[in-house]
Protein backbone atom coordinates (compact mmCIF):
# COMPACT_ATOMS: atom_id res chain seq x y z
CA UNK A 1 0.00 0.00 0.00
CA UNK A 2 1.28 2.91 -0.90
CA UNK A 3 1.09 6.28 1.91
CA UNK A 4 2.81 8.59 0.03
CA UNK A 5 0.49 11.77 0.39
CA UNK A 6 0.90 10.54 3.96
CA UNK A 7 4.69 11.44 4.22
CA UNK A 8 4.26 14.34 2.28
CA UNK A 9 1.88 15.57 4.45
CA UNK A 10 4.78 14.74 7.19
CA UNK A 11 7.27 16.14 5.31
CA UNK A 12 5.93 19.44 4.94
CA UNK A 13 7.27 19.83 8.25
CA UNK A 14 4.18 18.22 10.25
CA UNK A 15 5.61 15.34 11.50
CA UNK A 16 9.62 14.47 11.38
CA UNK A 17 9.23 12.25 14.27
CA UNK A 18 7.00 10.21 11.65
CA UNK A 19 9.41 10.89 8.79
CA UNK A 20 12.60 9.30 11.20
CA UNK A 21 10.16 5.89 12.31
CA UNK A 22 10.05 5.89 8.64
CA UNK A 23 14.01 5.73 7.74
CA UNK A 24 14.22 3.85 10.43
CA UNK A 25 11.91 1.46 9.53
CA UNK A 26 12.79 0.80 6.30
CA UNK A 27 16.61 1.24 6.53
CA UNK A 28 19.33 -0.67 8.46
CA UNK A 29 22.62 0.82 9.86
CA UNK A 30 25.23 -0.18 7.41
CA UNK A 31 28.77 -0.35 6.91
CA UNK A 32 29.47 -2.23 4.20
CA UNK A 33 30.38 0.15 1.69
CA UNK A 34 33.82 2.22 0.61
CA UNK A 35 33.59 3.64 4.15
CA UNK A 36 33.04 1.67 6.80
CA UNK A 37 33.89 4.32 9.38
CA UNK A 38 30.65 6.18 8.78
CA UNK A 39 27.07 3.79 10.06
CA UNK A 40 24.73 5.17 7.67
CA UNK A 41 20.85 4.04 7.21
CA UNK A 42 20.55 2.59 4.31
CA UNK A 43 17.98 -0.03 2.12
CA UNK A 44 20.57 -3.09 2.25
CA UNK A 45 19.51 -6.51 0.59
CA UNK A 46 18.21 -7.06 4.16
CA UNK A 47 15.92 -4.62 3.83
CA UNK A 48 11.94 -5.71 2.35
CA UNK A 49 12.05 -2.48 0.36
CA UNK A 50 15.25 -4.07 -1.77
CA UNK A 51 12.97 -6.07 -4.07
CA UNK A 52 9.92 -4.00 -3.93
CA UNK A 53 8.66 -2.70 -6.87
CA UNK A 54 9.01 1.46 -7.07
CA UNK A 55 4.85 1.14 -6.65
CA UNK A 56 5.16 -1.09 -3.60
CA UNK A 57 7.48 1.50 -2.16
CA UNK A 58 5.89 4.06 0.54
CA UNK A 59 9.05 5.96 0.30
CA UNK A 60 8.97 7.88 -3.06
CA UNK A 61 12.10 7.22 -5.24
CA UNK A 62 14.28 6.57 -2.01
CA UNK A 63 17.63 7.94 -3.64
CA UNK A 64 19.05 8.93 -0.38
CA UNK A 65 18.76 5.31 0.82
CA UNK A 66 21.40 3.76 -1.36
CA UNK A 67 24.96 4.88 -1.05
CA UNK A 68 25.46 6.17 -4.94
CA UNK A 69 28.87 4.54 -6.17
CA UNK A 70 30.30 7.79 -6.60
CA UNK A 71 29.18 9.06 -3.43
CA UNK A 72 31.30 6.17 -2.18
CA UNK A 73 34.02 7.41 -3.82
CA UNK A 74 34.07 10.68 -2.60
CA UNK A 75 33.64 10.07 0.73
CA UNK A 76 36.19 7.71 0.67
CA UNK A 77 38.47 10.44 -0.94
CA UNK A 78 37.70 12.74 1.69
CA UNK A 79 38.65 10.51 4.46
CA UNK A 80 42.09 9.85 3.23
CA UNK A 81 42.58 13.25 2.55
CA UNK A 82 42.00 15.45 5.72
CA UNK A 83 44.27 18.06 4.79
CA UNK A 84 42.31 18.93 2.01
CA UNK A 85 39.24 19.53 4.32
CA UNK A 86 41.43 20.90 7.03
CA UNK A 87 39.31 24.25 8.23
CA UNK A 88 37.47 24.53 4.79
CA UNK A 89 33.79 25.53 3.96
CA UNK A 90 31.94 22.74 1.70
CA UNK A 91 28.57 22.30 -0.36
CA UNK A 92 27.80 18.74 -1.07
CA UNK A 93 25.66 19.08 -3.73
CA UNK A 94 22.66 16.34 -4.36
CA UNK A 95 23.84 14.46 -0.92
CA UNK A 96 21.30 11.89 -0.16
CA UNK A 97 22.56 10.07 2.33
CA UNK A 98 24.70 12.91 3.58
CA UNK A 99 28.06 10.97 3.52
CA UNK A 100 30.44 13.28 2.03
CA UNK A 101 29.04 16.11 3.89
CA UNK A 102 29.95 14.09 7.27
CA UNK A 103 32.76 13.14 6.34
CA UNK A 104 34.22 16.27 5.45
CA UNK A 105 33.05 17.55 9.34
CA UNK A 106 34.85 14.52 10.82
CA UNK A 107 37.92 15.18 9.32
CA UNK A 108 38.30 18.94 10.42
CA UNK A 109 36.33 21.19 7.81
CA UNK A 110 34.63 23.46 9.35
CA UNK A 111 30.95 23.43 8.39
CA UNK A 112 29.51 21.41 5.51
CA UNK A 113 25.94 22.07 3.98
CA UNK A 114 23.92 18.74 3.04
CA UNK A 115 21.87 20.18 0.05
CA UNK A 116 19.24 17.66 -1.30
CA UNK A 117 15.46 18.59 -2.09
CA UNK A 118 14.45 15.48 -1.07
CA UNK A 119 12.97 16.26 2.35
CA UNK A 120 12.78 12.81 3.50
CA UNK A 121 17.03 12.79 2.80
CA UNK A 122 16.64 16.07 5.29
CA UNK A 123 15.69 13.66 7.85
CA UNK A 124 17.95 10.65 6.74
CA UNK A 125 21.04 13.36 6.89
CA UNK A 126 20.34 14.05 10.29
CA UNK A 127 19.65 10.66 11.69
CA UNK A 128 23.30 9.76 9.77
CA UNK A 129 25.18 12.72 10.72
CA UNK A 130 23.75 12.04 14.44
CA UNK A 131 24.92 8.90 14.17
CA UNK A 132 28.57 9.38 13.43
CA UNK A 133 28.89 12.32 15.75
CA UNK A 134 28.88 15.58 13.55
CA UNK A 135 27.18 18.42 12.83
CA UNK A 136 26.54 18.84 9.21
CA UNK A 137 23.72 21.68 7.68
CA UNK A 138 21.23 19.94 5.98
CA UNK A 139 19.81 22.24 3.18
CA UNK A 140 16.77 21.31 0.82
CA UNK A 141 17.05 24.59 -1.32
CA UNK A 142 17.41 23.81 -4.81
CA UNK A 143 20.75 25.33 -5.48
CA UNK A 144 20.94 23.85 -9.85
CA UNK A 145 18.07 26.27 -10.49
CA UNK A 146 18.93 29.07 -8.53
CA UNK A 147 19.83 31.90 -10.34
CA UNK A 148 23.19 33.30 -10.18
CA UNK A 149 22.65 35.95 -7.46
CA UNK A 150 21.85 33.50 -5.09
CA UNK A 151 25.28 32.19 -6.05
CA UNK A 152 26.84 34.72 -4.48
CA UNK A 153 26.95 32.12 -2.11
CA UNK A 154 29.25 29.70 -3.58
CA UNK A 155 32.71 32.20 -2.97
CA UNK A 156 32.25 31.20 0.53
CA UNK A 157 32.49 27.46 -0.15
CA UNK A 158 35.76 26.62 -0.41
CA UNK A 159 35.00 22.95 -1.31
CA UNK A 160 32.06 22.01 -3.71
CA UNK A 161 31.46 18.12 -3.79
CA UNK A 162 29.15 16.50 -6.29
CA UNK A 163 28.80 12.86 -6.08
CA UNK A 164 26.87 10.60 -8.73
CA UNK A 165 24.59 13.06 -10.53
CA UNK A 166 25.45 12.56 -13.73
CA UNK A 167 22.84 9.50 -13.72
CA UNK A 168 20.40 11.53 -15.84
CA UNK A 169 21.53 13.19 -19.42
CA UNK A 170 19.10 16.45 -18.43
CA UNK A 171 20.62 16.61 -14.77
CA UNK A 172 24.09 16.17 -16.07
CA UNK A 173 23.62 19.68 -18.43
CA UNK A 174 22.09 21.63 -15.62
CA UNK A 175 25.00 20.18 -13.34
CA UNK A 176 27.71 21.37 -16.22
CA UNK A 177 25.83 24.98 -16.61
CA UNK A 178 25.92 25.28 -12.78
CA UNK A 179 29.42 24.77 -12.50
CA UNK A 180 30.26 27.73 -15.24
CA UNK A 181 28.75 30.15 -12.74
CA UNK A 182 30.04 29.39 -9.39
CA UNK A 183 32.79 31.32 -7.93
CA UNK A 184 35.99 30.74 -9.61
CA UNK A 185 38.08 30.36 -6.48
CA UNK A 186 35.75 27.09 -5.10
CA UNK A 187 37.21 23.95 -5.68
CA UNK A 188 35.00 21.36 -7.17
CA UNK A 189 35.47 17.51 -6.65
CA UNK A 190 33.23 14.97 -8.65
CA UNK A 191 32.40 11.04 -7.90
CA UNK A 192 31.37 9.22 -10.88
CA UNK A 193 30.96 5.34 -11.41
CA UNK A 194 31.41 5.83 -15.21
CA UNK A 195 27.46 6.42 -15.98
CA UNK A 196 26.80 6.78 -19.44
CA UNK A 197 25.94 10.48 -19.11
CA UNK A 198 28.78 11.40 -17.45
CA UNK A 199 31.07 10.12 -19.91
CA UNK A 200 29.52 11.30 -22.95
CA UNK A 201 29.93 14.69 -21.26
CA UNK A 202 31.52 17.20 -22.98
CA UNK A 203 32.60 18.32 -19.28
CA UNK A 204 34.38 15.61 -18.96
CA UNK A 205 37.67 16.83 -20.61
CA UNK A 206 37.83 19.52 -18.14
CA UNK A 207 38.26 17.02 -15.36
CA UNK A 208 41.34 15.60 -13.62
CA UNK A 209 41.30 12.01 -12.68
CA UNK A 210 42.52 11.95 -8.38
CA UNK A 211 41.54 8.25 -7.73
CA UNK A 212 39.67 5.67 -8.97
CA UNK A 213 38.22 2.68 -6.08
CA UNK A 214 37.01 -0.66 -6.59
CA UNK A 215 33.32 -1.32 -5.43
CA UNK A 216 32.12 -3.85 -3.31
CA UNK A 217 29.65 -6.32 -3.97
CA UNK A 218 26.75 -4.94 -2.59
CA UNK A 219 27.35 -1.88 -4.32
CA UNK A 220 27.96 -3.68 -7.39
CA UNK A 221 24.59 -5.57 -6.94
CA UNK A 222 22.44 -2.19 -6.56
CA UNK A 223 24.19 -0.80 -9.73
CA UNK A 224 24.66 -3.22 -12.16
CA UNK A 225 26.87 -3.22 -14.88
CA UNK A 226 28.84 -1.15 -12.44
CA UNK A 227 32.46 -2.29 -10.68
CA UNK A 228 34.14 0.92 -10.13
CA UNK A 229 33.88 4.48 -9.20
CA UNK A 230 36.51 7.47 -9.85
CA UNK A 231 36.96 10.72 -8.33
CA UNK A 232 37.91 13.63 -10.38
CA UNK A 233 38.69 17.44 -9.65
CA UNK A 234 36.58 20.14 -12.24
CA UNK A 235 39.45 22.05 -13.46
CA UNK A 236 37.74 25.74 -14.49
CA UNK A 237 40.71 26.43 -17.21
CA UNK A 238 39.65 24.37 -19.77
CA UNK A 239 36.19 26.04 -21.24
CA UNK A 240 33.59 23.65 -21.63
CA UNK B 1 39.62 -5.77 -26.59
CA UNK B 2 37.95 -4.37 -24.10
CA UNK B 3 35.61 -1.32 -24.74
CA UNK B 4 33.07 -3.58 -26.97
CA UNK B 5 29.85 -1.68 -27.93
CA UNK B 6 26.64 -4.13 -27.75
CA UNK B 7 23.69 -3.91 -28.77
CA UNK B 8 20.91 -6.23 -27.32
CA UNK B 9 17.33 -6.68 -28.88
CA UNK B 10 15.13 -6.96 -26.53
CA UNK B 11 11.61 -8.00 -27.87
CA UNK B 12 8.27 -7.69 -25.56
CA UNK B 13 6.25 -10.77 -25.80
CA UNK B 14 2.96 -11.80 -23.59
CA UNK B 15 4.63 -13.15 -20.35
CA UNK B 16 6.02 -17.03 -20.53
CA UNK B 17 2.92 -17.86 -17.72
CA UNK B 18 0.34 -16.22 -19.19
CA UNK B 19 -2.14 -19.09 -21.11
CA UNK B 20 -2.76 -17.95 -25.03
CA UNK B 21 -6.06 -17.73 -26.52
CA UNK B 22 -6.46 -16.88 -30.14
CA UNK B 23 -8.68 -14.41 -31.25
CA UNK B 24 -12.19 -14.94 -32.66
CA UNK B 25 -10.97 -14.07 -36.33
CA UNK B 26 -8.03 -16.76 -36.01
CA UNK B 27 -5.55 -14.11 -37.48
CA UNK B 28 -3.61 -13.51 -33.93
CA UNK B 29 -3.48 -13.97 -30.24
CA UNK B 30 -5.32 -11.82 -27.93
CA UNK B 31 -2.50 -9.40 -26.36
CA UNK B 32 -5.16 -6.56 -24.89
CA UNK B 33 -4.94 -6.71 -20.81
CA UNK B 34 -2.45 -9.85 -21.06
CA UNK B 35 0.44 -9.65 -18.92
CA UNK B 36 3.71 -8.92 -21.03
CA UNK B 37 7.25 -9.09 -19.87
CA UNK B 38 10.65 -9.62 -21.97
CA UNK B 39 11.30 -12.18 -23.99
CA UNK B 40 13.03 -14.56 -21.70
CA UNK B 41 16.13 -15.32 -24.67
CA UNK B 42 16.24 -12.05 -24.97
CA UNK B 43 16.65 -11.81 -21.15
CA UNK B 44 19.68 -14.17 -21.10
CA UNK B 45 21.36 -12.17 -24.32
CA UNK B 46 20.69 -8.73 -21.71
CA UNK B 47 22.46 -10.51 -18.79
CA UNK B 48 25.32 -11.91 -21.16
CA UNK B 49 26.16 -8.30 -22.01
CA UNK B 50 26.10 -7.25 -18.36
CA UNK B 51 28.48 -10.11 -17.32
CA UNK B 52 31.13 -8.87 -20.38
CA UNK B 53 30.62 -5.50 -18.90
CA UNK B 54 31.34 -6.60 -15.61
CA UNK B 55 34.34 -8.11 -16.44
CA UNK B 56 35.31 -5.05 -18.41
CA UNK B 57 34.72 -6.65 -22.02
CA UNK B 58 32.36 -4.59 -22.84
CA UNK B 59 32.03 -0.72 -22.32
CA UNK B 60 28.43 -0.09 -23.19
CA UNK B 61 25.35 -1.97 -23.37
CA UNK B 62 22.20 -0.47 -25.67
CA UNK B 63 19.07 -2.29 -25.58
CA UNK B 64 16.63 -1.89 -28.67
CA UNK B 65 12.85 -2.98 -29.11
CA UNK B 66 10.84 -2.35 -31.58
CA UNK B 67 7.17 -1.81 -30.89
CA UNK B 68 4.39 0.12 -29.14
CA UNK B 69 4.74 2.81 -26.04
CA UNK B 70 4.86 -0.02 -23.90
CA UNK B 71 7.67 -1.71 -25.05
CA UNK B 72 9.70 1.22 -22.86
CA UNK B 73 9.07 -1.01 -19.92
CA UNK B 74 11.03 -4.03 -21.70
CA UNK B 75 13.70 -1.16 -22.10
CA UNK B 76 13.45 -0.28 -18.55
CA UNK B 77 14.21 -3.48 -17.34
CA UNK B 78 17.25 -4.26 -19.17
CA UNK B 79 18.73 -0.65 -18.11
CA UNK B 80 17.79 -1.92 -14.43
CA UNK B 81 19.54 -5.48 -15.43
CA UNK B 82 22.77 -2.87 -16.15
CA UNK B 83 22.33 -1.98 -20.03
CA UNK B 84 23.20 1.97 -20.21
CA UNK B 85 20.76 3.53 -22.29
CA UNK B 86 18.61 2.09 -24.60
CA UNK B 87 17.01 3.34 -27.89
CA UNK B 88 12.90 2.61 -28.46
CA UNK B 89 11.55 1.99 -32.18
CA UNK B 90 8.28 3.11 -32.05
CA UNK B 91 6.01 0.61 -34.43
CA UNK B 92 1.79 1.60 -33.32
CA UNK B 93 0.13 -1.66 -32.27
CA UNK B 94 -1.80 -2.18 -35.93
CA UNK B 95 2.03 -1.95 -37.61
CA UNK B 96 3.06 -4.12 -35.16
CA UNK B 97 0.51 -6.99 -35.69
CA UNK B 98 2.47 -7.50 -38.86
CA UNK B 99 6.23 -6.55 -38.12
CA UNK B 100 8.62 -9.14 -39.01
CA UNK B 101 11.51 -10.65 -37.88
CA UNK B 102 13.38 -9.10 -41.43
CA UNK B 103 11.87 -5.52 -40.35
CA UNK B 104 13.78 -5.89 -36.86
CA UNK B 105 16.57 -7.10 -38.17
CA UNK B 106 17.09 -4.24 -40.49
CA UNK B 107 16.43 -1.85 -37.65
CA UNK B 108 19.11 -3.50 -35.78
CA UNK B 109 21.61 -3.77 -38.59
CA UNK B 110 21.12 0.00 -38.54
CA UNK B 111 21.35 0.82 -35.10
CA UNK B 112 24.63 -1.05 -34.79
CA UNK B 113 26.12 0.60 -37.81
CA UNK B 114 24.91 3.92 -36.26
CA UNK B 115 26.17 3.15 -32.75
CA UNK B 116 29.55 1.38 -34.29
CA UNK B 117 28.83 -1.74 -32.04
CA UNK B 118 31.05 -4.40 -32.29
CA UNK B 119 28.21 -6.93 -30.83
CA UNK B 120 24.75 -7.20 -31.68
CA UNK B 121 23.29 -10.28 -29.32
CA UNK B 122 19.58 -11.08 -29.20
CA UNK B 123 17.65 -14.11 -27.77
CA UNK B 124 17.90 -17.13 -29.88
CA UNK B 125 13.97 -16.94 -30.77
CA UNK B 126 10.97 -14.95 -29.16
CA UNK B 127 8.71 -17.11 -27.20
CA UNK B 128 5.41 -15.70 -28.92
CA UNK B 129 6.03 -16.72 -32.78
CA UNK B 130 9.15 -18.75 -32.56
CA UNK B 131 10.71 -17.70 -35.73
CA UNK B 132 14.24 -17.49 -34.47
CA UNK B 133 15.39 -15.46 -37.50
CA UNK B 134 16.08 -12.13 -36.26
CA UNK B 135 20.38 -12.83 -35.05
CA UNK B 136 20.49 -14.79 -38.55
CA UNK B 137 18.90 -11.76 -40.54
CA UNK B 138 21.10 -9.03 -38.89
CA UNK B 139 24.04 -11.11 -39.52
CA UNK B 140 23.86 -11.39 -43.19
CA UNK B 141 22.74 -7.79 -44.09
CA UNK B 142 25.69 -6.67 -42.06
CA UNK B 143 27.89 -9.60 -43.46
CA UNK B 144 28.94 -9.88 -40.37
CA UNK B 145 29.83 -13.61 -38.69
CA UNK B 146 27.60 -15.39 -36.00
CA UNK B 147 27.57 -17.47 -33.48
CA UNK B 148 23.85 -18.88 -32.54
CA UNK B 149 22.29 -20.70 -29.38
CA UNK B 150 25.43 -19.58 -27.39
CA UNK B 151 25.57 -21.46 -24.17
CA UNK B 152 29.35 -20.15 -23.69
CA UNK B 153 30.46 -16.79 -24.49
CA UNK B 154 34.42 -16.31 -24.00
CA UNK B 155 37.50 -13.83 -25.19
CA UNK B 156 39.90 -14.98 -27.40
CA UNK B 157 42.25 -12.46 -28.52
CA UNK B 158 40.51 -10.41 -30.79
CA UNK B 159 38.17 -12.64 -31.10
CA UNK B 160 35.05 -14.46 -29.32
CA UNK B 161 35.30 -18.56 -28.64
CA UNK B 162 31.53 -19.26 -28.27
CA UNK B 163 30.03 -22.78 -27.82
CA UNK B 164 27.11 -23.01 -28.98
CA UNK B 165 24.15 -25.87 -28.11
CA UNK B 166 23.58 -28.27 -30.97
CA UNK B 167 21.49 -31.51 -31.44
CA UNK B 168 22.43 -33.94 -29.19
CA UNK B 169 25.80 -31.71 -28.21
CA UNK B 170 27.90 -28.60 -28.31
CA UNK B 171 29.68 -27.18 -30.93
CA UNK B 172 33.03 -24.38 -30.04
CA UNK B 173 33.58 -22.26 -32.49
CA UNK B 174 35.51 -19.14 -33.13
CA UNK B 175 34.23 -15.98 -34.51
CA UNK B 176 36.02 -12.38 -35.37
CA UNK B 177 34.13 -9.05 -34.55
CA UNK B 178 32.08 -7.50 -35.22
CA UNK B 179 29.77 -10.36 -34.89
CA UNK B 180 26.04 -11.09 -33.98
CA UNK B 181 25.07 -13.24 -30.90
CA UNK B 182 21.86 -15.06 -29.92
CA UNK B 183 21.50 -16.79 -26.56
CA UNK B 184 20.18 -20.13 -25.96
CA UNK B 185 18.68 -20.98 -22.68
CA UNK B 186 21.59 -22.15 -20.67
CA UNK B 187 23.93 -19.35 -20.99
CA UNK B 188 22.97 -17.66 -17.85
CA UNK B 189 20.70 -17.45 -15.41
CA UNK B 190 19.20 -13.65 -15.89
CA UNK B 191 19.36 -11.40 -12.34
CA UNK B 192 15.92 -9.88 -10.84
CA UNK B 193 16.25 -6.13 -11.05
CA UNK B 194 16.01 -4.82 -7.91
CA UNK B 195 14.27 -1.20 -6.26
CA UNK B 196 17.77 0.69 -6.33
CA UNK B 197 18.42 -1.10 -9.97
CA UNK B 198 15.07 0.20 -10.91
CA UNK B 199 14.91 3.72 -9.56
CA UNK B 200 18.42 3.91 -10.98
CA UNK B 201 16.96 2.80 -14.78
CA UNK B 202 14.25 5.24 -14.73
CA UNK B 203 16.85 7.60 -15.13
CA UNK B 204 19.03 6.35 -17.75
CA UNK B 205 18.65 8.03 -21.29
CA UNK B 206 16.14 6.64 -23.67
CA UNK B 207 16.30 7.51 -27.28
CA UNK B 208 12.94 7.23 -29.33
CA UNK B 209 12.95 6.93 -32.79
CA UNK B 210 10.60 5.80 -35.80
CA UNK B 211 11.48 2.55 -38.44
CA UNK B 212 11.35 5.42 -40.52
CA UNK B 213 14.24 7.04 -39.00
CA UNK B 214 16.60 3.93 -40.13
CA UNK B 215 14.82 3.76 -43.75
CA UNK B 216 13.22 0.98 -43.02
CA UNK B 217 10.07 0.23 -44.33
CA UNK B 218 7.85 -1.88 -42.52
CA UNK B 219 5.42 -3.02 -44.61
CA UNK B 220 4.76 -6.71 -44.06
CA UNK B 221 6.33 -9.13 -46.69
CA UNK B 222 4.40 -12.29 -45.61
CA UNK B 223 0.73 -12.26 -43.94
CA UNK B 224 -1.13 -14.49 -41.31
CA UNK B 225 -3.49 -16.67 -43.23
CA UNK B 226 -4.58 -18.51 -39.92
CA UNK B 227 -3.19 -19.30 -36.14
CA UNK B 228 -5.02 -21.96 -34.56
CA UNK B 229 -5.01 -23.06 -31.09
CA UNK B 230 -3.57 -26.95 -30.57
CA UNK B 231 -5.96 -29.90 -30.88
CA UNK B 232 -7.86 -30.06 -27.59
CA UNK B 233 -7.26 -33.35 -26.06
CA UNK B 234 -10.00 -36.04 -25.81
CA UNK B 235 -11.27 -36.96 -22.16
CA UNK B 236 -9.98 -39.96 -20.79
CA UNK B 237 -12.54 -42.11 -18.52
CA UNK B 238 -11.53 -44.15 -15.40
CA UNK B 239 -12.11 -48.33 -15.60
CA UNK B 240 -12.66 -50.50 -12.44
CA UNK B 241 -10.88 -53.39 -14.24
CA UNK B 242 -8.13 -54.61 -15.96
CA UNK B 243 -10.47 -56.87 -17.80
CA UNK B 244 -12.52 -54.06 -19.31
CA UNK B 245 -8.98 -51.82 -20.24
CA UNK B 246 -7.69 -54.85 -22.18
CA UNK B 247 -11.39 -54.95 -23.88
CA UNK B 248 -11.63 -51.43 -24.68
CA UNK B 249 -8.04 -51.11 -26.10
CA UNK B 250 -9.03 -54.77 -28.24
CA UNK B 251 -12.23 -53.01 -29.59
CA UNK B 252 -10.09 -49.85 -30.39
CA UNK B 253 -7.51 -52.38 -32.28
CA UNK B 254 -4.62 -51.03 -29.96
CA UNK B 255 -3.44 -54.34 -29.49
CA UNK B 256 -3.91 -57.82 -31.27
CA UNK B 257 -7.46 -59.28 -30.32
Amino acid sequence: MRVSPLWRAAAGGLNEAFLRCLVGQHTRLSQDHLTPELALHLITPACHLWHSTVENSPLDDPFWAFYWPGGQALTRYILDNPKLFHGKTVLDVGSGCGSAAIAAVSVGASEAVANDIDPVAEIAIKMNMEKNGVIVKPDTRNYLASKSTQLQDTSKIDIILIGDMFYDPNFAHLISNWLQSIHPSSMVLIGDPGRHSFKQHPLHSSLKLLHRYKLKKTSQLENNGLTEAGVWMFNRLHKV
Amino acid sequence: MSGLRVIVGCKRVIDYAVKIRVKPDKLGVVTDGVKHSMNPFDEIAVEEAVRMKEKKLASEIIAVSCGPTQCQETLRTAMAMGADKSIHVEVDAATYENLQPLHVAKILAKVAQDEKADIVFTGKQAIDDDCNQTGQMVAALLDWPQATFASKVEKANGDLTVTREIDGGLETIKVKLPAVLTADLRLNEPRYATLPNIMKAKKKPMAKKKPADYGVDVAPRQSILKVEDPPVRQAGSKLDSVETLVGKLKDAGLVPS
